[in-house]
């Protein structure tokens, strides 16, 4: 490790001079410059994802108005100002790739993965960095190409962000199956190496360049966090990368890996024989499942962080927080089955399916228990970064629990494809990710720009992105419960949806808001970036070894010695310290490492007992291992 | 000092001069649109220039309440007494924020709660679903409240305090285990009644049950019943056509469609030969259009014959229509594979009655066996807690037994025009909104019969033949229908 810091700081000392425009600020290999590159990235395709779907949201409120800037906007895909259905299938489709794999995936892994790891770990850089420059240039290509798939003359990509074959696979199923679709699947082969480079990298870094002091019982829970998350990007993207490739073969060179009998209008009956489109769906979700968690899990990570930080106290069980991590990762590879369950999958399998769901709100259950903990007794400060935590643990919960019913095959046969589902995932897995992302960039905007964002916007940001966020999703579980269906360009099908049109009103007014919310985000980001306040070394108090680096970011991150890391990272209003704080990095023989509770301090071997025995059998007891 | 203060409130007044002129402009630039372009009458289709500047106007007036807040700070600097305390008044918003939340979950229950498709269920497993959804919703709801209730008033309680210090607290053991091992009696508990009530929907048909065809196609969908012998017919998807559109193995039908294959196939043959031609004679049209100026005058037709053109000189055209001969040819011998087997085509066809409506008798058991011509469709009906996708090339089927018929329904909804539906819920084009079917629930056999007889079977009933009634049945080996069955027996296991 040692070596490997002197080879890091000599390499600092050579190119220091040699830096030009471009090799600072485009083809840059400094993971301070990447991970800014993943955010500004990420925000312009989160503002287009949000665009979109305030388009679908308008069509759905007044299905039969006609806006006249939708024209000017859309040209042919909104004649008269109404929405297309082929294109409101093309908005959804886009709506839905761009939100979950590049903002979330992309935005918020490759912005604080890159920013955070090597900083929290105390390493000069990532362990590649060329590998790592070379995922955001994937990454970038990949959004090109999405963003291109929209111009094109037959439309995007339109069967669902699932693109579940045929409907994917043959161009006279549906417009958006023509090109639109080849460009999808070429985008998503470019940010599956984009996620893979950057994942190998992130979790070598973990790995083989954590400063000395730093034990792995000694990170982060953002790293923990980002670690898991990488390794499960890296071992399920590349099925995905496989269902896209037997994906393209069927459409392109006649095979039928996902084809079987099937009679178009217009063309006939097709040659192909033998395939299953069940296939496709297993393989999407063996990937679509862990891709779940890896949206959310650096979320959470992010908000175990700040919630400890602006709580001024440790974060409650960080042992049993690690262990969740790991139940929740371990977990997620073994139920991607319960998106499947009246596809016409073997019910058997569907139990097996239903059992291991389950066992996952467990993990949850106690991350969940272990934030109120935290703040419990806490002295809260309510940063901006705070706000937006706590924001993720309301929608964590409430989004959470409707996956029990999800996770019930029996009930899942009248919620499957329904607006509950819409609820469900929007809650758990998009507002609180996104969340965790606002948190993340509220509270390390000053590492990132060495400037501070205003608080009085942050504040209207959050409280107008929270109430909006409740509005337009809270009120989908009824209309789920209702049995109205999901990806419907208008309700008119039956006159029991006439019911809901309120509730649609009320909640494109919401995402109307939440819309208009974004714009004091968007001001206040760009702005402080060049005008903001001067930002102090660690403006937050806080512990972590980030905050040790100084305000000029400079290359190799730190200007003499890596500093060494002496004790947890969460060592917060501890009673033997006037401060409420005690960074990782501050020396000090006076004070024992861990204090813990009054008991423990009295006798550690029976603390150590404790500890390992009772928490771990417990934790073997929820998992059947022994 | 007091001075100081105003110096500074001026200062930042001056810093702000943009937004203010911005904000006091914007009105007279509405204004001035208005007049450039007169305002439509007044309804949301009107989203023009006028709302956008107002949108704009509402934006610039909160970002001015956000820079007096910093004023606030700024005169809170100077003169060291606090204006705002941002701590307490977050505090304060997420107590309104919840008791708010709260109460709008609650009314929302009150007030849509009669639409909610819960304990009105109009099938015989429908009783246990929704006894299942009671209890997981009990759990939930109680989570819900308590855990949300706590965070917020957590953030309330222990808001900010300079003189206070945080409770150092790590970790505790008895706690953690609590909250591990309490869900994962909970969660056991919902698992296994999940368990019995997934075993008991998807478990062993009831021998009885009668069998219907739900048939899923772009942009609709049909229903196929038995007929007299009780028995569905064969089918595959080779046979569709414009008379036969569930693909059904009637021995006339698929002869007639072998027949308009092949005469396609001759014309499509016709067409490769005058390839040559056809293609001379768009380029002499193309060179036409363009030098004559027509091609302003018209331009779609200008657009397509460019691309017919473009196709038949880089040889798409040609390989087109190579591939679509191919294609039917492999139809028509697939066609005469099954046609070698007599008991493929036995006849029990011949009386099945394809319908646009499905009709069903009260307390009656029903499997229905779905297909899908297309794309995966999904056959979705709420009110009988019904959900299975419909995949092409693989059956599926969902076995129910309705027990309210749709005059009961219409009695407990109070609503005189009510009516059950199937409609689709999987993504499959365009229309995927607009795809149902009527499912009527009838109260005796008889009212059931006299529906029936009204519906023709496929065959008209003078040509009535003898037919056998086949049992299990082997298809022709190394074929798709092989697939087919095996795929039915995994499925009904």
């Amino acid at each position: 490790m040692s070596t490997a810091a002197l080879h890091a700081d000599e390499h600092h000392a050579d190119h220091h001079h040699k830096e030009s425009f471009i090799s600072k600020y485009v083809f840059s290999m400094d993971h301070k410059m990447i991970s800014k590159q993943f955010l500004i990235t990420g925000i312009i395709m989160g503002t287009v994802g949000l665009i979109m779907s305030l388009l679908f949201r308008l069509q759905l409120a007044w299905p039969d108005e006609q806006f006249s800037f939708m024209e000017t906007l859309l040209g042919k895909w909104a004649v008269d100002g109404k929405l297309d259905p082929n294109f409101y299938m093309g908005l959804v489709t886009i709506h839905g790739t761009i939100m979950v794999f590049y903002v979330l995936t992309a935005g918020l892994s490759g912005t604080f993965s890159n920013l955070l790891i090597p900083l929290q770990v105390g390493a000069r850089d990532m362990a590649s960095p060329f590998m790592n420059m070379l995922s955001y240039w994937f990454f970038f290509l990949s959004s090109v190409t999405l963003l291109i798939s929209v111009f094109i003359e037959t439309g995007p990509a339109s069967g669902g962000w699932t693109v579940y074959p045929p409907l994917s696979a043959l161009e006279k199923a549906m417009p958006g199956s023509g090109l639109g679709m080849t460009l999808w699947l070429s985008a998503i082969a470019l940010f599956i190496i984009s996620s893979l480079l950057g994942g190998i990298n992130y979790i070598s870094t973990v790995l083989n360049m954590r400063t000395k002091g730093m034990s792995m019982n000694r990170m982060p829970l953002t790293i923990w966090a980002f670690f898991f998350t990488a390794i499960l990007g890296v071992l399920s993207f590349p099925v995905l990368l496989g269902a896209a490739l037997f994906l393209i073969f069927d459409r392109s060179f006649g095979t039928s890996f996902y084809l079987s009998d099937i009679y178009l209008e217009g063309v006939g009956a097709l040659e192909n024989i033998g395939g299953s489109p069940v296939l496709y769906q297993h393989l999407f979700w063996f990937l679509g499942h862990p891709e779940v968690y890896i949206i959310l899990m650096p979320a959470l990570g992010i908000t175990s962080e700040v919630i400890s930080c602006n709580a001024r106290k440790p974060i409650f069980g960080y042992t049993a927080m690690v262990i969740s991590l790991l139940g929740i990762s371990f977990l997620s590879f073994i139920v991607w089955g319960h998106h499947m369950f009246i596809t016409g999958m073997n019910p058997f399998l569907g139990s097996v399916f239903m059992i291991l769901t389950l066992i996952i709100a467990v993990p949850s259950a106690v991350k969940a228990f272990n934030y109120l903990t935290t703040l419990w007794k806490g002295n809260l400060r309510f940063t901006p970064a705070m706000l937006f935590s706590i924001g993720l643990v309301s929608f964590f919960i409430s989004g959470g629990l409707t996956g029990i019913y999800l996770g019930n095959a029996a009930l899942d046969i009248q919620l499957h494809d329904s607006y509950f589902v819409v609820a469900h995932f929007h809650l758990v897995m998009g507002s609180a990710a996104i969340f965790g992302m606002f948190a993340g960039i509220y509270h390390w905007f000053p590492k990132m720009y060495g400037r501070m964002l205003n608080n009085t916007l942050g504040y209207f940001h959050f409280w107008l992105t929270f109430i909006s966020a409740y509005l337009v999703f809270f009120p989908m579980h009824f209309m789920g419960l209702a049995g109205v269906p999901r990806r419907y360009y208008q309700f008119t099908l039956v006159k029991e949806f006439d019911v809901w049109m309120d509730v649609n009103v009320l909640m494109t007014v919401g995402a109307l808001i939440g819309g208009f919310a974004q714009l004091f985000f968007l001001y206040n980001f760009f702005y402080s970036i060049f005008r903001g306040k001067k930002a102090t070394q660690n403006p937050w108090n806080s512990n972590s070894l980030e905050w040790s680096a100084p305000v000029e970011r400079i290359h190799g991150n730190w200007p003499g010695e890596i500093p060494t890391v002496y004790r947890g990272p969460y060592e917060y209003s501890r009673p033997d310290r006037e401060l409420d704080y005690f960074p990782q990095y501050e020396q000090d023989e006076s004070a024992p490492e861990v204090l813990k509770t009054e008991k423990s301090k009295t006798s550690p071997a029976e603390k150590e007992e404790a500890e390992s025995s009772v928490f771990f059998a417990a934790i073997k007891k929820v998992f059947g291992l022994s | 000092m007091r001075l100081d203060t105003l110096r500074v409130i001026l200062n930042s007044i001056s810093k702000n001069a943009m937004i203010m002129a911005a904000t006091l402009l914007t009105p007279v630039i509405a204004l001035a649109a208005d007049v450039i372009e007169p305002p439509k009458e007044q309804s949301l289709a009107n989203w023009d220039w006028v709302t956008i500047l107002t949108w704009v106007l509402g934006l610039l007036v909160i970002l001015v309440i956000a820079r007096a807040f910093d004023i606030g700070a700024l005169t809170e600097k100077i003169t060291g007494k606090k204006v705002v305390s941002w701590n307490n008044v977050n505090a304060w918003i997420a107590i309104i924020f919840l008791i708010a939340g709260l109460a709008g979950v609650w009314y929302e229950l009150v007030y849509h709660g009669k639409y909610l498709m819960l304990g009105n269920s109009a099938s015989a497993h429908g009783d246990t679903y929704d006894s299942m959804f009671y209890w997981t919703f009990g759990f939930t709801f109680f989570v819900f409240v308590v855990t949300e209730v706590l965070l917020f008033y957590f953030m309330f309680k222990y808001r900010y305090d300079e003189k206070r210090k945080a409770h150092y607290y790590f970790h505790n053991n008895n706690l953690e285990i609590i909250w591990t091992v309490v869900p994962s009696i909970v969660l056991t508990f919902l698992v296994l009644r999940g368990f019995t009530t997934w075993s008991k929907i998807t478990g062993e048909l009831d021998k009885e049950s009668e069998e219907i065809e739900v048939f899923a196609y772009q942009f609709g969908w049909k229903a196929r019943y038995a007929g007299d012998d009780n028995i569905l017919g064969y089918h595959n998807v080779n046979f569709i056509s414009g008379t036969n559109p569930l693909g059904i193995a009637e021995t006339n039908a698929v002869a007639e469609l072998v027949t308009e294959l092949e005469g396609e196939i001759a014309k499509l043959e016709g067409l490769q030969e005058t390839e040559g031609d056809s293609i001379k004679a768009w380029s002499t049209r193309w060179d036409r259009m363009k030098s004559t100026g027509l091609y302003r005058t018209y331009p779609e037709d200008y657009k397509t014959l460019d691309e017919k053109l473009h196709d038949g000189l880089s040889g798409a055209y040609g390989r087109q229509l190579e591939k679509d001969i191919k294609r039917k040819k492999t139809a028509i011998r697939r066609i005469a594979e099954y046609q070698k087997d007599k008991d493929f085509f036995n006849g029990s066809a011949n009386d099945d009655k394809v319908t646009t409506e499905i009709v069903l008798v009260k307390n009656k058991p029903y499997v229905f066996k779905f297909r899908a011509r297309d794309v995966i469709h999904s056959a979705y009906m709420p009110d009988f807690r019904v959900q299975m996708n419909c995949v092409p090339g693989m059956p599926t089927q969902f076995a129910f037994t309705p027990t309210m018929t749709t005059a009961e329904a219409r009695d407990v909804k109070g609503n005189n025009e009510y009516d059950y539906y199937l409609f689709c819920n999987k993504i499959c084009g365009a229309a995927h909104y607009n795809m149902k079917i009527k499912v009527t629930v009838v109260e005796s056999e008889a009212e059931y019969n006299t529906w029936y007889a009204s519906q023709a079977p496929f065959v008209a009933p003078t040509t009535a033949e003898t037919s056998e009634p086949a049992e299990e049945q082997v298809a022709p080996s190394a074929d798709s229908t092989q697939i087919v069955i095996d795929n039915q027996v995994a499925i009904n296991k």
